[in-house]
């Protein structure tokens, strides 16, 4: 049997303590050089400002690229890649808190997994994960520790890996495509964005077990007005003829059900980042927590179709909000 | 009215109950059709969630002074003649079927017993329950898993179907005790539901250094019904069910799953998943976890620990917090 790393660390420092989390920054087995690496830092201030004027406080990872660290974005900055190069995330975190980086749909040896309890949650220093692509499609990456919260706090950022003919084919021998988007849909529940980072991790009923959104977002935009309805890389204009690629990341807890307008259908290619055997053609999807699904639009008529997605509860499937943005068609 | 026979178990205690005649599945096909007999008795008591806090709940339990939520699952093969007996040990009436079979529904009185007769029908994965006053004798622990393996087989679910060397069941379940303490007094529940536990095949997880941590009996990460154990190459069938209310996410590490089946329904085309969704209220869905080499591993392995866990991530907390005292476990790549 494979031994695991069994440590652990109490800590009563932090507010409510921290428990379960096993800080460390070892070096990476087996590395070698990498083809392409992103750099990665912790920002646990990123306001996110909704359409009533509220400001959501978010946590993500900051591109660090070239050494100038800086603020991040919510979602956090992609990270697009070409099928089979090697790459790295490296991971810089201070003394101040523990997170990692999971790849999820990605599927490294465990020591590039970022799971904690399995091997380390990286606390002062950095890690250096080291993975391979050996499909292209969607995945996303996020923080694994104490991710009920990390996650929810908006720690996370798409993965795109591209075929060796690179963008514009979504997998080799699959479909092209003329234009992208990415619609990237949770639900916040604001209630949880003033919670330490170890919140509940020893114990104590932090609320962690009931979740009620209050604000829907795609992509980091409010979508349930019109923000979202013409935003760049979220709404579409094509031409007539042309292929549309929608990356739908199904990014909350929630259940979802993304539904096309005016009568327009899509074709699903991929899902989590494989193939299906044969690609359906459907007018909605209904999606659960952290799915993906690769979608292609080439519309036969003019206009303009409003995408939304409704948010439902995973106990009585109640619609608590919807997201909205369009594909325009001219 | 019977006095209850009121059992007070840790949750250490009742799942000793239940390992002691379950833990992985091995199963051997026969040219002939078996006649299985198979008894429970329908038991309650408290068990101790990982908060602290002791919950009721009932079950289908392999004797009278044991209570195993859920219940001890099993597999038998098509053709089989199955004689289930319930016998009630509690103070009111019960009742037993096997959903999604065509079975008749048994009621068996206060201190009564009754036997369900039948010859094993579809190959699949089921749920055997209490289906009376529903769903509140299913939430209170009154569920299990029960399997027909086709005629002769012992590597397909269905004729025709992907094989596999080694089958599991994953039955999650999700617990508001509220409602457990309603039903224990006999009342309908009236609060909303808001489920603050969250088991696997009846257990939490326990991350390492917690109290319980490593034991089969308390950590669901451990647990031999529950933590997949393979080579590279032994396809592992996991027959995946849903006591309880939540609609879950089943997100698993270092493979994608072969999706075969969606609530009793084969899917014309089998998609590999990272994540499948579980409906809610007896939902369920088979799938094989293949047991390839991670295909992102750089250099490549074959050996390696990773997570099983839903990615609704509330349900990974117990009691409110308690990150990773929920319904996950983990799979050694051995």
């Amino acid at each position: 049997m494979f031994n695991l790393l069994k440590k652990h660390k109490l800590m009563s420092t932090n507010g409510g303590g921290t428990c379960y989390v096993y800080p460390d920054a070892p070096a990476t087995p087996g590395l070698v050089t990498a083809d392409i690496t992103f750099s990665r830092t912790i920002d646990m201030n990123i306001p996110l400002t909704m359409d009533n004027g509220t400001v959501v406080n978010m946590w993500g990872f900051a591109d660090g690229g070239g050494g100038m660290g800086g603020g991040a974005t919510y979602p956090s900055a992609p990270m697009r890649l070409t099928q089979g190069q090697i790459a790295h995330t490296t991971l810089d975190v201070g003394m101040m808190w523990m997170h990692t980086v999971h790849h999820h749909g990605i599927e490294p040896a465990h020591t590039s997994d970022g799971v904690g309890h399995i091997t380390w949650d990286v606390y002062n220093g950095t890690y250096t994960y080291q993975w391979k692509p050996s499909h292209a499609g969607t995945f996303f990456y996020h923080c694994h520790t104490n991710t009920v919260l990390h996650a929810e706090m908006g720690m996370y950022g798409a993965i795109i890996v591209d075929p060796p003919e690179g963008p514009g084919t979504l997998f080799s021998g699959g479909p092209t495509y003329n234009a992208e988007v990415f619609w990237v849909v949770d639900e916040i529940d604001s209630s949880w964005h003033t919670l330490a980072w170890n919140a509940g991790t020893c114990g104590g009923d932090v609320g962690l077990n009931d979740l009620n959104p209050d604000y829907f977002v795609i992509s980091g935009i409010d979508g349930s007005g019109n923000s979202a309805m013409s935003a760049p890389n979220i709404a579409a204009t094509i031409q007539l003829g042309q292929k549309l690629l929608a990356r739908y990341i199904c990014a909350g807890y929630y259940p979802q059900l993304l539904r096309f307008g005016g009568g327009l259908t899509g074709t699903i290619y991929q899902s989590d980042g494989r193939p299906l055997p044969n690609p359906v053609t459907v007018s909605q999807i209904r999606a659960s927590a952290a799915e993906r699904y690769d979608i292609i639009f080439q519309p036969t008529q003019t206009g303009t179709y409003l995408i939304e997605t409704d948010i439902l509860d995973w106990i009585t499937g109640a619609v608590l909000g919807t997201t909205r943005t369009s594909i325009t068609v001219v | 009215m019977k006095r209850r026979n009121f059992l007070k178990l840790s949750s250490a205690g009742m799942a000793t109950a239940a390992l002691a005649s379950t833990g992985l599945i091995a199963w051997t096909p026969r040219a002939y059709a078996s006649t299985i007999n198979k008894t429970f008795y329908i038991t309650d008591g408290l068990i101790t969630q990982p908060d602290g806090v002791d919950v009721y709940f009932r079950g289908f339990s392999s004797s009278q002074s044991v209570l195993n939520v859920p219940g001890e699952q099993m597999i038998v093969q098509q053709g089989d003649t199955v004689n289930i007996t319930i016998i009630n040990t509690l103070g009111h009436q019960h009742a037993f079927t096997i959903d999604g079979l065509g079975l008749s529904t048994i009621t068996i009185n206060a201190g009564a017993s009754k036997t369900l007769s039948f010859t094993a029908g579809a190959p699949g994965s089921y749920f055997y329950l209490d289906p009376s006053n529903a769903p509140y004798n299913r939430l209170v622990g009154l569920h299990g898993g029960f399997a027909i393996m086709p005629s002769g087989s012992s590597n397909t679910l269905y004729s025709g179907s992907p094989t596999f060397v080694q089958q599991y069941f994953w039955l999650f379940h999700d617990i508001d005790p509220a409602w457990h303490t309603a039903i224990s007094n006999g009342s309908t529940p009236t609060t909303t539901y808001k489920p603050r536990y969250f088991t696997l095949n009846g257990l939490s997880a326990r991350p390492p250094g917690a109290p319980g941590a490593g034991d089969p009996n308390i950590d669901a990460m451990v647990d031999p019904r529950s933590s997949l154990h393979g080579h590279i190459g032994d396809r592992t069938l996991i027959r995946v069910l849903n006591a309880g209310k939540c609609q879950n996410s089943v997100h698993v590490h270092a493979n994608h799953m072969e999706w075969l089946t969606e609530n009793g329904q084969i899917r014309s085309d089998v998609w590999l998943k990272d994540c499948i969704n579980l409906d809610g209220n007896m939902g369920k869905f088979d799938a094989i976890y293949p047991f390839e080499p991670p295909p992102d591993a750089w250099p490549a392995v074959q050996t390696g620990v990773y997570p099983m866990h839903l990615h609704n991530e509330m349900t990974q907390t117990a009691g409110g917090g308690l990150y990773m005292f929920g319904s996950l476990t983990d799979i050694y790549f051995e």
